[in-house]
């Protein structure tokens, strides 16, 4: 598939020892990367690996720290993605930058620069059209981009890109948002752009995807290169490994004994996310009392849906939910609050606390209807600041002040408050989303610890996460999300890197055996 | 023929309408880049008495309407400041520079030795066309009988109409109304464009009311312009942030207005203040129709209108 | 590096800072608006003892300033409570109105015989039922099918204006004085139904719209359902999260913002007018009440000493009249108040600093988007 020639070029892109480090936190360390002309070129790597931020880089939205980017064997230093643009590079980003009320064609006018002062409908609708052909990427000009599917929005932001005739393009995470045909539309369409000499550049998690189209894939973890390869030579567990890392610590905690009833049972859950696709797809677990059953996956894979649904801040469309053999499928929030299930969710200031509100009153967001913090209608001052003490003491939660809104408090901190107000509650089921992301280590320790103690408290826990090691420190079993579906299950003591790494990207149990 | 009720209504409700039409096309294009100025009221009072005052020192009714454009203009300038740089609630600017804007104009018109309030104004805008072209039937006056700021808003239509749609600058604007951030990644300098159309809306809004001033009262008064500006944005929305629509409708409410008149001629009795009523009460009834849900999309507001955009730091 | 300034946004305000903006907005515009008088040939020293005097200088001046500021406190109110809310009610000027109406039909529907405490509680009740009532027309549109109030409450500020004037100007409706004849005048509500006076033309309606004020703040600070409504204002998926039911919480904060704008509308009709008088109650008091609002930071506790000091302004303004200055310089500085007072939140909300010549500050929680 790759160009022999190319060895006497010299390469479309190249990076030499890129640094890059946002607010102190390394997003790329030491990263030397080639793409030649005519090659797709796969990213691989779990989230926080740093694919994205080598893209931008790339596309010129981050200027490096250090380290150099050469095109065609001259260094370049671009300032800006207008510079990207106008050398060439084009990324079609996750987020798409289209205008969701301008039809087709006047997004692809939108900004560039070659278009006169004067539209002409009809001369940029015959262009699109042509440029769709071209590619076997149909879209129709005249059409709003409200009107089309994701699949064909994505392809709009790639014919905006060929438009500006760019030499490379990169595609981030392109199918996350695509049907399986559709992505094999794709598929072919970046051959066909490879062929005419272009380079790709397709990050991804999924590695049945990189083994189809590309031709070179560079493993990324914690923002370092670990591995580049042919992809004509590479094997699926190679790559998950590479991924995932070294082995992963076992957990060396007792595993419990008193695993008790099934406190949580998840049967064949369809949720809806916002796009009216099912995030969830037939997607049945069990969770019992004093067991800490961890949900290992890519994000994307519809872990929100399923956390939401459960709790009911999202529309359950099928199956059923049971929490202590009661079925709450759909219930209202305030109802799956009383019945006992707390939720520490991902975002934390956007949703599990009031961000201009004081510490004191968060910690009583959930319980305020309840003496002591009211009686009947009024409100018990008192009882906000005593046991918003007691709580802020018990938890360790520093830099609180009287009346300092809570969103100044630094990440460790809040996320030990939402975690001591969802442990006091009167609960038995716990749905923790990737609750230590971004801590640093003593407040990591904190919420392990509280976790732990949920468990041996006879609480069933369901962890939700796309950190492995998270996961395996804390659970008792490991189940792997993908698309909606769980695809695999085993005691934690069974889990590896490998099998986890597999599983995540889309590989199934059986095609590993 | 020409003298008929019919004609006399259609003739001044399309000198009524005229104020309009600049008022609903400036904040046309305010909002389409996503600003909401509610100060119209203000900018086209203003406008009006500084129209009114410059041509009553010189002479001249253009000097005048060069300066109810810079007036409205000025005075946009402080929303457009408040709005874009300093991202604060458009809301509240837009009704504190109505606030502003009226009482400035009031004040004006009763300031110094010799107010202006009550006099007539030295000039008055005139029919350009020679009486045998007005005289024809039907056509002479609708199409040959009225003044330079009527054939001008015309001009105003069809520009601003083709700007929107038709120019890539115009597409620019339209974008940076639905979706900033989008605009903001093709390059686009979205503060720079909403600064402009602001000013562009408080010119035009200015300009609206020294017609007032200048040919429908025409002498000043503490409020020559009624509710105009806060009906310019109701018509707005009736318009679907479109300028031609915008003269359409604006015509229908400058006959509206007129009707009371007509309808006394002809013995119609039907209450003032409730035909006054009905360009609010329509819009209320068109915002609800057109812009809940789906139907949003169709007839739609720019999607980014009110929101304060600010870059995000890289 | 850029020698540009750096503009962030401010963690917690200082507590001094939330009273020096608006004292130093009204400064602002008090220096704003003596430029404007001098370059017009006033003196603005004597203008502003002028207005000083016919505010505060006299007994009867100062119930004057407190019967302007009476409705101002609850249009003040009807306008913070929305707006804390982001429920963007600009139609108190609307809602006044039509509580003015309700109140006065009821005023004049009751028998002379009823009881002065009935009479006047359900004239009263009534003007709030009414502001509530129009406050729903833009209310359940936003609720239930997400229409952007800004527009509809605007609108319906006219509709309710011309309303009026049609049931007593335009039409024989019995909201007229049926025995005046030189001119329409609205009729006169029972003798009972009067709140009665107490010093001059101040009526104990400026204890009503107090207590209003203090209920706000009470309801907001002290209760359960004060403690939603926080939340709601504060973050909406937060208080979903929490089992709040936002849609409720909106429809009623608009009710009863609506409803407060409606009392101020009833309290007119039955204190000072004793009738629904067209004229005096198109003096702009909705908007006035924003005003009032957004100077006193949403806080209804502050609104009341806000409102005095609008009241003052508003009741000065006749009086300048006869020093040959245009009564309309307290519009020129109320409106410049407000865009002061709205341009200085900017400086609550962000701070301004000289860049950092040294490496930036770390910030060392890893909230980056790494990867």
């Amino acid at each position: 598939m790759a160009d022999p020639a190319k060895t006497s070029n010299p390469p479309a892109v190249e990076l030499r020892k890129i640094d890059k480090s946002f607010y102190g936190v390394l997003a790329n360390a030491d990263v030397d990367f080639s793409l030649a002309r005519s090659e797709v070129h796969a990213l691989l790597g779990e989230n926080g690996a740093g694919k994205s931020t080598l893209c931008s880089v790339i596309a010129g939205l981050y200027r490096p720290d250090s380290g150099e980017m050469l095109m065609d064997g001259e260094v370049v230093d671009l300032k800006t993605p207008k510079d990207a643009l106008a050398a060439g590079i084009g990324m079609v980003y996750q987020h798409f930058r289209l205008v969701s009320n301008l039809t087709v064609a006047e997004n692809l006018a939108l900004g560039n620069p070659e278009v006169g002062l004067r539209l002409s409908q009809s001369q940029l609708e015959a262009e699109a059209r042509e440029l769709g052909e071209r590619y076997d990427f149909p879209v129709d000009p005249t059409a709003r981009i409200w009107q089309l599917s994701v699949g064909q929005q994505q392809r709009v932001e790639i014919l905006k890109l060929l438009y500006r005739d760019v030499r490379i393009l990169i595609l981030d995470e392109p199918t996350a948002v695509l049907t399986p045909q559709e992505g094999q539309a794709l598929f072919r369409a970046m051959r066909t752009l490879a062929d005419e000499g272009r380079s790709l550049i397709f990050v991804s998690h999924k590695l049945h995807e990189v083994k189809q189209v590309s031709d070179r894939v560079t493993v990324l973890r914690e923002g370092r290169v670990v591995g580049g390869v042919d992809t004509a030579d590479a094997e699926p567990r190679d790559l998950a490994r590479m991924m995932v890392g070294k082995d992963l610590e076992l957990p060396t905690r007792a595993p419990n004994e008193s695993i008790g009833e099934p406190v949580l049972v998840v049967k064949d859950l369809v949720v809806e996310d916002d796009r009216g696709l099912d995030a969830v797809d037939g997607l049945s677990i069990t969770v019992n009392a004093g067991e800490v059953v961890g949900i290992a996956g890519v994000s994307g894979n519809g872990q929100r849906e399923l956390a939401q649904g459960i709790v009911g801040l999202m529309k359950v469309t099928g199956g059923s939910v049971e929490l202590s053999g009661d079925d709450i499928t759909g219930k209202s929030v305030l109802q799956t609050i009383k019945r006992g299930i707390a939720y520490v969710p991902q975002s934390r200031l956007g949703m599990g606390l009031a961000p201009g509100l004081d510490t004191e009153d968060n910690l009583a967001l959930k319980q305020y209807r309840e003496p002591p913090y009211s009686r009947g209608p009024m409100l018990m001052q008192n009882a906000f600041n005593t046991r918003g003490a007691e709580l802020i003491k018990e938890f360790d939660v520093r830099g609180v002040r009287p009346g300092l809104p809570i969103r100044l408090l630094s990440g460790g901190n809040l996320q030990k408050a939402l975690i001591a107000r969802e442990v006091t509650q009167d609960h038995c089921v716990l749905i923790a989303r990737s609750p230590t992301r971004g801590l640093d280590v003593g407040a990591t320790a904190v919420v392990r610890e509280q976790i732990l103690a949920e468990r041996d408290r006879g609480i069933g826990v369901l962890l939700i996460s796309e950190d492995l090691d998270e996961l395996l420190a804390l659970s008792d079993r490991m189940l792997v999300i993908y698309e909606g579906k769980i695809v695999g299950e085993m005691p934690a003591s069974e889990a590896t890197a490998e099998r986890l790494g597999l599983l995540m990207s889309g590989h199934s149990e059986e095609q590993t055996a | 023929m020409n003298e008929s009720v019919l004609m006399l209504t259609l003739m001044a409700g399309i000198g009524l309408g005229t104020p309009l039409v600049f008022g609903t096309v400036g904040e046309i294009l305010t909002e389409r880049s996503g600003i909401l100025n509610l100060g119209v009221q203000g900018m086209m009072i203003f406008g009006a008495v500084m129209g009114f005052w410059a041509t009553f020192v010189t002479g001249n009714l253009w000097l005048g309407v060069l300066a109810s454009l810079l007036a409205g203009a000025a005075l946009s300038l402080i929303h457009a400041f408040n709005s874009i740089t300093l991202g604060v609630s458009q809301i509240v600017s837009g009704l504190a520079l109505t606030i502003f804007g009226t009482g400035v104009a009031v004040y004006i018109g009763k300031a110094g030795s010799d107010p202006l309030i009550g006099q007539p104004s030295k000039a008055v805008f005139e029919p350009i066309f020679p009486d045998a072209l007005a005289d024809l039937p039907i056509v002479g006056p609708l199409i040959f009988g009225h003044d330079a700021v009527i054939y001008l808003s015309w001009v105003v239509v069809a520009v601003a109409s083709y700007y929107l749609f038709r120019t890539r600058p115009g597409l620019t604007v339209r974008a940076v109304g639905e979706d900033p951030a989008s605009a903001e990644a093709a390059g686009v300098n979205v503060s720079r464009v909403r600064y402009v159309h602001v000013m562009l809306g408080g010119a035009l809004a200015g300009l609206g009311g020294a017609y007032f001033s200048l040919a429908l009262v025409p002498s000043w008064q503490d409020n020559p312009i009624g509710q105009a500006g806060w009906i310019s944005i109701a018509l707005v929305i009736l318009a679907s942030w479109r300028p031609w629509r915008a003269l359409w409708v604006a015509y229908l409410f400058g006959i509206a207005g007129r009707l009371n008149f007509t309808f006394q001629t002809l013995e119609i009795n039907v209450p003032a203040t409730l035909l006054d009523m009905l360009p609010f009460l329509l819009a209320i009834i068109a915002m609800i129709a057109l812009t809940s849900g789906k139907r949003a999309r169709f007839l739609g507001a720019p999607a980014a209108l009110g929101i304060p955009y600010s870059r995000e730091e890289r | 590096m850029s020698r540009r300034l750096i503009v962030e946004p401010r963690g917690l305000a200082p507590w001094w800072l939330k009273l020096v903006i608006p004292i130093g907005s009204v400064l602002a515009a008090m220096v704003l608006g003596a430029v404007f008088l001098a370059i017009t040939g006033n003196d603005w020293v004597e203008v502003y003892q002028k207005m000083a005097d016919a505010a505060f200088g006299s007994g009867r001046g100062f119930a004057e300033t407190l019967v302007s500021a009476t409705p101002l406190i609850l249009t003040g109110v009807c306008a913070a409570i929305a707006f804390k809310m982001l429920v963007w009610n600009i139609g108190g000027e609307g809602q006044l109105i039509f509580g003015a109406i309700v109140a006065a039909g009821v005023g004049i529907w009751l028998s002379e015989s009823t009881p002065a405490f009935i009479a006047i509680t359900a004239v009263v009740a009534a003007g709030a039922l009414g502001g509530a009532f129009w406050a729903s027309l833009s209310a359940v549109p936003r609720v239930y099918l997400g229409t952007n109030e800004i527009i509809t409450t605007l609108m319906l500020n006219f509709i309710a204006l011309n309303l009026m004037q049609y049931l007593v100007l335009g039409s024989s409706s019995p909201w007229r004085d049926p025995e005046a004849t030189q001119f329409p005048q609205g009729r006169p509500i029972i003798e009972n139904a009067r709140i009665p006076e107490f010093f001059n033309r101040l009526d104990w309606g400026l204890f009503i719209a107090i207590a209003v004020a203090i209920v706000a703040w009470f309801v907001i600070s002290k209760t359960r359902s004060g403690f939603e409504y926080r939340i709601v204002g504060d973050s909406f998926d937060t208080a979903r999260y929490a089992g709040i039911k936002v849609p409720k919480k909106v429809l009623g904060t608009f009710l009863a913002s609506g409803a407060a704008a409606g009392l101020a509308g009833s309290i007119l009709v039955a204190g000072i007018l004793g009738k629904m008088d067209p004229r005096s109650l198109d003096l702009g008091l909705g908007f006035t009440g924003i005003i009032v609002a957004a100077l006193a930071r949403l806080n209804p506790i502050a609104i009341i000493p806000v409102a005095i000091l609008m009241g003052a302004l508003n009741n000065a303004g006749p009086s300048l009249q006869s020093i040959g200055v245009p009564a309309a310089t307290v519009q020129i500085l109320q409106g410049a108040i407000l865009i002061f007072a709205v341009a200085g939140e900017f400086l609550i909300l962000n701070r301004i600093r000289r860049p950092d010549p040294t490496a930036g500050e770390a910030k060392v929680e890893a909230e980056a988007q790494a990867a």
